[in-house]
């Protein structure tokens, strides 16, 4: 049922977007450099059977490119060195599902929003002492685990704890692979992913980890550019484009609903 | 030279322990498809990491004996100025010092290039056109070229100054005492150190990974990202580096062990 009406709305969108595209601004193949980390399913991720780079931003990106002719160049980055790698100009764009906020604004220009996503709370499977954010809260002896400068970092620190960014109660990690193996071992309690990167640690952890609570509050997120950056009315253009005509629906349902992570 | 008669007849019974336990990880590899797939995309890296390894360790020896013979100057200033430049960079962090490269000398060194390009009428060229893995060597040059050279210090300073004046003595000038007399001499001090350093950049060159150069470490990262599961990816990460760490280290062992038996017999 599902496949037929993403077929038959694809069918009608694609007439409207015909009709949307005369009005988009024409970049003239233009050369954008996007920087990616691949490291965020299903964004961008490697395919563990074919290793290439594939996901949802992906397939959005090829679609703007064709829609304000543009020829994208990636490039790999990390997620450490991707803000400042943007801000002095390195690459023209960077994407991997970078939370739109204030603070960054200050070192880069951001896009409107393309995706928003909830956050998550993962404990492990024999978990039973708490089961929502105030439970987790409430009891001082219990650890987060989060990496600086993500959003899962300041969420926890702000919507679950007491908003003290040194609060010793959040366990520091480099990545959220490491973050995931602490919570597996019992240095941790509680750490907090968005929805598709949870489910997917909870399927491949059989049985290990689990998800509970709430979603906690919904990010939005963006390309972004280096301050000033001319390409941000055209990528807007594209992004409400798509938004309209059902393009970015259409990749959720790809990506989030259809494509089986971790398997 | 006494203690190393010692590791000639001791039976290398850690080789065979770490040759079994490679044995069985590398059946675990084969037997399972997970572990093989991990294994054929992290291969890609191997190729970045041993070329970073060798292009910045090349570069830090070179740099790493023009700051020893600096040490050793007679002028105040030389000795003062490699003294700052080794105290301060072998007491920061790699880690650091690769940010620090990137993101601040490098675009320093592209428009110190653009302004003296502009005299001689050079197009300028922008940041981006300095790639990260040069930024990466070259952090990675700075960082080892300090300890390199207290290795070429010391080994140069245990040099007998009877020999020295011995050479002089001969008739030798500066550089053909240094060539001729000094450093062959020096160099089996320097090589076991040496060799150890070559070891530990092996690993430390892990740290470009933060520069999202596509090194084994990296690749390694954005696996786990992908396919969730962090042990397997990184006992293949583990391995791939112990290989090329002890291939390495019995290559040095044989070549030291040349070396002294070459001093034996003359």
């Amino acid at each position: 049922m599902k496949t037929i009406f993403t077929v038959a709305a694809a069918a009608v969108f694609g007439l409207a977007s015909g009709a949307l595209a005369a009005d988009l601004p024409d970049l003239g193949g233009q050369e954008v450099v996007v920087a990616t980390e691949n490291a965020y399913p299903p964004l961008q991720f490697m395919d563990p059977k074919t290793g290439n780079a594939i996901g949802w931003e992906y397939d959005a990106m090829a679609e703007i490119a064709k829609r304000i002719n543009i020829t994208v160049v990636y490039e790999n980055s990390s997620w450490d060195a991707m803000i400042p790698a943007v801000s002095e100009g390195q690459y023209d764009l960077g994407m991997t599902g970078i939370t739109i906020r204030e603070d960054r604004m200050e070192k880069v220009d951001f896009s409107d929003k393309y995706l928003t996503s909830q956050m998550r709370m993962i404990v492990a499977g024999d978990e039973s002492r708490f089961d929502d954010a105030a439970g987790f809260a409430a009891n001082s002896d219990f650890l987060a685990a989060a990496q600086p400068g993500t959003t899962p970092f300041y969420v926890t620190v702000y919507d679950i704890l007491d908003g003290d960014e040194a609060n010793p109660r959040i366990k520091l990690f480099e990545n959220f692979g490491a973050a995931i193996q602490a919570l597996r071992v019992g240095d941790v309690d509680l750490a907090l992913s968005d929805s598709t990167a949870a489910n997917g640690y909870v399927t491949a952890s059989n049985g290990g980890l689990k998800i509970v609570g709430e979603p906690l509050g919904t990010e939005d997120f963006g390309f972004i550019f280096p301050k000033g950056s001319k390409l941000v009315p055209s990528i807007n253009a594209a992004i409400a484009s798509m938004e309209a005509d059902g393009t970015l629906e259409a990749l959720n349902t790809k990506w989030f609903l259809d494509y089986k992570l971790g398997q | 030279m006494a203690a190393s008669s010692n590791d000639k007849e001791d039976f290398p019974w850690w080789l065979a322990a770490v040759v079994l336990i490679g044995l069985y990880l590398g059946w675990q590899v084969v037997a399972s498809e997970l572990y093989l797939q991990i294994l054929t995309t992290l291969t890609k890296g191997i190729k970045t990491t041993i070329f970073v390894t060798i292009v910045s360790f090349t570069l830090a020896s070179l740099l790493g004996l023009l700051l020893a013979l600096g040490a050793g100057s007679k002028w105040l200033v030389v000795r003062q100025v490699t003294r700052f430049y080794v105290e301060v960079v072998r007491g920061v962090p790699i880690i650091v010092l690769l940010l620090y490269v990137a993101f601040a000398l490098a675009p320093a060194l592209v428009e110190l290039r653009n302004y003296l390009g502009d005299m001689i009428g050079l197009e300028p060229i922008r940041t981006r056109q300095f790639p990260l893995i040069w930024r990466a060597i070259i952090a990675l040059m700075v960082a080892y070229s300090a300890f390199i050279s207290e290795v070429f210090r010391a080994g140069l300073q245990a040099v007998e100054e009877g020999q020295i004046e011995a050479a002089k003595a001969l008739g030798l000038n500066g550089w053909q005492q240094f060539r001729l007399v000094i450093f062959p001499q020096a160099i089996r001090t320097i090589m076991p150190p040496l060799g150890n350093d070559f070891v530990a950049l092996v690993k430390d060159s892990s740290l470009v990974s933060v520069l999202g150069v596509l090194d084994v470490t990296q690749l390694g990262k954005v696996i786990a990202a992908g396919n969730f599961r962090y042990f397997e990816t990184y006992n293949v990460v583990a391995l791939i580096y112990l290989t090329m760490t002890i291939s390495l280290s019995l290559a040095l062992r044989r070549f030291e062990r040349h070396l002294r038996d070459k001093e034996t017999t003359e």
